[in-house]
């Protein structure tokens, strides 16, 4: 047959939102891909120049519906180093306890989608019944399932309820149960094996030099994550360690996302324990000085993101901008998927875990 | 009492009645000519027919409502409540495809293009008529009966193909070229455990096969290598997930049956499932001993009670496993399911040498 | 990592058993035990305190301030003039339920928690006219699960031990306005906008025509920081001061 262009998208029962990718095709063979997003993109950062800070804060949940309280975090960060506020002591271990989670809902949302795009219905049902758990946890918190709207810049909007610690204690116990039936049902899957092994392989080098982060970096061999590197909240006073695997193939990145929720739980039983009293919401400024700059950059579920502020003098910001994970790893979508068939297609792209709202913000 | 003599007995009522009506009104020729054998034997074929058709169809159906309801169980949420326990639910979806509008696209090769799932539904339900569910109740007693439901069970791969090419869309070609690959290539096994099992009992026709089950022990014992070798082909013969890639709604939309709409996709749809029902019913005939039970029970009910289990047993397969490509469909096909075949049928013509069947 | 996928990789033979295993046990369990589905609308999900649903009025305590509206993100809130009996003409919040994201700032930021966030979330309409509730349409009764508060501690106290003030009740916390000696008319306009009565006008000694000079005194106590002043006075002397 002779090479054809193919689009698999826009419309597409490929899960992982609203994108195009255009693969060219020889038989069965990838020659070329050409990715194209921006069919999500809503004009997020200049509509972000007319609202107030606090007003923005909503908004910065909807970049990535998935992983909302990360993005939140992130942008009351960068106003915060901003405006050079210190968020107190227990506001930062709140914020870290729910950044977990939060981490742990969107691999398992990942983990959901994963399953459909290969066939099972059965892991996404199973994936999603235990994320259930950690959104009830997070209801009980601020009151949302999805688009949280819980950290402020200067702390976090209110403190924890009651039985916030048996709540997490439990879910975590059982979690840890369920995991060890998740991975035999994938890890020990030959199906599963034969279909994630060896496909979407990049090597370190590509990935650094391509600027790709995260769990796809990191299941190429590459030890790079900000918590570690350059420690935020209290990520300097926990102990944990990064995950991260050698092959490079979309096996390595799976098992790199698995071992992840592990750790998180981890992390969210000694913060847990160290929590201290104290107050958890500062009064923050209502205005920055006209030209002052602030940054931050965070371990998002999916990479690095990074935000970068500048002030106008009232409390409106004059320029904000993010830079999205995603829309960095879809760059290298080329390198991961020529050479490969074109069955392999949704097994490589699951695997990077695409979320769009970040991408075309 | 067997099928064909009931339904002799019902054809002849029928024809005693209408004569009746025509003797009454006068015309005694025609009165005559009803109650002559030849025309109550062929109304005794038809009502034999329809009740064996019927009842077949039927089970199908249930198959898809065992589906949904197992399937949910699996995946820890309810299935299809529509109705008491479901059972309505196939009736909702025959109502819903026979009232959406049929969209044709424009480029399409017509006479292929509505050919397709014709030949497919067609073929099918001319399987139902050939399969046994019990010593007396059959449609078609036939010396090659085995021979002649294989025959007609590869034809698919023929109209998948067409309906595939006819609709103009590069998806459905794929699709259409994948499954007719994978379809030839799992007949090879298949039949080849088919081959053994006849080796074993010698005739090809199914009700022979099971009395020789009933006389010694169910073949699925000596022969349990070509069992599992005949139940892999069979879930990639119907096109189950493990073996779902013609159909991959995560890649190709629907694969071959993307453009066809309303009624046309129902009976894609029933096609298949009836195909399961077929190849459920083979494996259980020609491996799990027919109708062979406890005499407590009915032979037929024995049947569909083997039948359902193993149908489950397709189900438990499908809500565990993912999706294998084609590459390594096709490799499993003829580099591990080839060779264990014959091993099979070795050991099947040994058996047969040595006089132990 | 990679001798223990090499341990995994010793599996059993081509199909694959694991899977399986795991599937039916988890079968009989979903067969003991009930499946996980709720039946809705039979059945429905136990929802937690201070779930965001819908925004809900407490017509009584509102003073009609718009700060729901000014912070709302979505502009989704229009203050409307409506007849109260024994208040007269009055402003109330008319919110366009089609617009709204619930993100709760309507009820974290009302000054008298008049705005609360309310449990409902079948919301669903037949037509875009329905989902704009006018204050009537839109009350809530009150409960103490569905009121917001905003408790925090300035900067100069972060440090000090204390949890933080509660900003609808507390003292010293709000930011309160101050008028521009200079620019200032005397026209009082702000005191006739305030909604919650912390604008006095004091006389101020005497221009050269002999009439009085009026000045506006603002009394922090009163006032909820709603702005209106500020964004009412003719000449624009109005500016917040902020209590660090």
């Amino acid at each position: 047959m002779a090479e054809m262009w193919l689009n698999m998208g826009p419309q597409h029962p490929f899960t992982h939102g609203l994108w195009n990718l255009r693969v060219k095709l020889d038989g069965e063979t990838i020659v070329d891909a050409d990715p194209i997003v921006g069919y999500l993109h809503r004009g997020w950062e200049k509509l972000a120049e007319n609202r107030m800070y606090p007003q923005i804060i909503p908004m910065a949940d909807r970049l990535c519906y998935g992983a909302s309280m990360s993005w939140e975090h992130l942008y009351c960060n960068t106003i915060e180093n901003m405006m050079e506020l210190e968020v107190p002591d227990r506001a930062k271990y709140i914020r870290t306890i729910v950044l977990e989670a939060q981490r742990i809902g969107s691999h398992l949302m990942w983990l959901a989608a994963l399953g459909t795009d290969l066939g099972s219905y059965t892991i996404f049902l199973y994936s999603v019944r235990e994320r259930e758990l950690f959104l009830d946890l997070m209801q009980n918190l601020c009151g949302a399932r999805m688009t949280y709207n819980y950290c402020r810049i200067g702390g976090v909007r209110n403190d924890v309820p009651a039985n916030f610690e048996r709540d997490f204690d439990r879910v975590l116990t059982h979690f840890l149960n369920r995991m060890n039936d998740l991975e035999s049902l994938m890890d020990r899957s030959s199906v599963f094996r034969l279909r994630m092994e060896d496909t979407g392989v990049i090597s370190g080098e590509q990935a650094r030099n391509l600027g790709v982060t995260g769990p796809n970096l990191r299941g190429s061999g590459v030890e790079y994550d900000v918590r570690k590197d350059d420690p935020y909240e209290v990520y300097g006073d926990l102990d944990f360690r990064t995950c991260f695997e050698k092959e490079g193939d979309s096996f390595a990145r799976y098992r790199v996302r698995m071992d992840e929720m592990r750790e998180s739980c981890n992390i969210i039983r000694q913060a847990i324990k160290r929590m201290p009293k104290g107050p958890y919401r500062l009064k923050p400024p209502r205005n920055a000085p006209k030209g002052k700059t602030g940054w931050a950059h965070v371990e998002d579920p999916r990479g690095e993101g990074f935000m970068y502020v500048i002030g106008n003098g009232d409390d409106h910001p004059y320029r904000l901008k993010v830079r999205s994970p995603i829309f960095v790893t879809v760059s290298a979508a080329p390198v991961m998927l020529i050479g490969y068939k074109i069955a392999d297609v949704p097994a490589i792209m699951g695997s990077v875990d695409m979320c769009l709202g970040e991408t075309d913000r | 009492m067997s099928l064909y003599s009931f339904a002799y007995g019902l054809a002849l009522w029928i024809c005693e009645v209408i004569a009746w009506v025509f003797n009454t009104i006068g015309a005694t020729g025609i009165g005559g000519w009803l109650v002559t054998p030849g025309v109550v034997e062929f109304l005794q074929i038809i009502i034999v027919a329809l009740i064996v058709f019927i009842v077949g169809f039927l089970v199908s159906i249930t198959f898809i409502w065992e589906e949904r309801k197992v399937l949910g169980r699996l995946m820890d949420r309810r299935g299809t409540q529509v109705g008491f326990l479901g059972l309505f639910q196939n009736f909702a979806d025959g109502l819903k495809a026979f009232i959406k509008e049929i969209i044709i696209p424009k480029d399409v090769d017509k006479w292929v293009y509505d050919a397709a799932p014709v030949i497919l539904i067609g073929i099918s339900c001319f399987m139902i008529g050939l399969i046994p569910w019990g010593p007396d109740f059959y449609l078609a007693n036939l010396t090659n009966g085995v021979l002649l439901v294989f025959a007609a069970f590869s034809i698919a791969p023929f109209a998948i193909l067409i309906g595939g090419w006819a609709s103009n869309n590069k998806y459905t070609v794929m699709g259409g070229m994948r499954a007719a690959g994978q379809l030839i290539s799992y007949e090879v096994p298949l039949l080849l455990s088919v081959a053994s099992v006849v080796v074993l009992s010698g005739s090809l026709n199914f009700l022979v096969i099971v009395q020789q089950q009933q006389d010694s022990v169910w073949y699925i014992f000596p022969l349990i290598i070509g069992f599992i070798v005949f139940i892999v082909a069979l879930i990639a013969e119907i096109e189950r997930i493990p073996f779902d890639l013609p159909e991959a709604e995560a890649e190709l939309v629907e694969g071959w049956m993307t453009e066809y709409g309303g009624m046309r996709f129902g009976l894609v749809m029933l096609a298949e499932y009836v195909r399961a029902y077929v190849a459920c019913s083979i494996a259980v005939l020609l491996f799990l001993g027919g109708w062979s039970g406890p005499s407590f029970i009915w032979p037929e009910v024995w049947f569909l009670l083997k039948v359902f289990l193993l149908f489950a047993f397709f189900i438990w397969v499908r809500g565990a496993l993912l999706r294998v490509t084609t590459k390594q469909i096709l490799g499993i096909g003829w580099k591990r399911l080839m060779p264990l075949a014959l091993v099979n049928l070795g050991i099947a013509i040994a058996l047969r040498m040595t006089g132990v069947f | 990592m990679a001798e223990k996928k090499q341990k995994k990789g010793k599996r059993p033979r081509a199909i694959m058993w694991d899977p399986m295993v795991v599937v039916a046990r988890e079968t009989v369990r979903h067969t003991i035990h009930s499946p996980n589905t709720v039946l809705y609308p039979w059945e429905r999900l136990v929802i937690a305190d201070g779930f965001r649903g819908r925004p809900g009025l407490v017509l009584d305590k509102c003073i009609g301030c718009g700060i729901c509206k000014r912070i709302c993100p979505t502009t989704c809130i229009e203050m409307v003039e409506i007849e109260l009996p024994g208040k007269g003409k009055v402003d109330r919040p008319k919110l366009n339920l089609g617009r709204c994201m619930m993100c709760g700032y309507c009820a974290e930021y009302c000054p008298k928690n008049a705005m609360l966030v309310t449990p409902e979330y079948e919301l669903a309409a037949y037509s875009r006219k329905d989902l704009i509730y006018d204050p009537f349409k839109l009350q809530y009764e009150d409960r103490p699960g569905c009121e917001v508060d905003i408790i925090e501690v300035k900067i100069s106290e972060a440090k000090s031990g204390i949890i933080g003030t509660n900003i609808k009740t507390g003292e010293n916390i709000r930011d309160y306005p101050q008028a521009d000696d200079k620019k200032c008319i005397g026209c009082s306009k702000c005191e006739k906008v305030c909604p919650a009565g912390a604008v006095e006008m004091y006389e101020k000694g005497k221009n050269e025509k002999g009439k009085p000079i009026r000045r506006p005194k603002f009394d922090p106590a009163k006032c909820v920081s709603c702005e209106q002043c500020v964004d009412n006075c003719p000449k624009e002397c109005i500016s917040m001061v902020e209590v660090k």
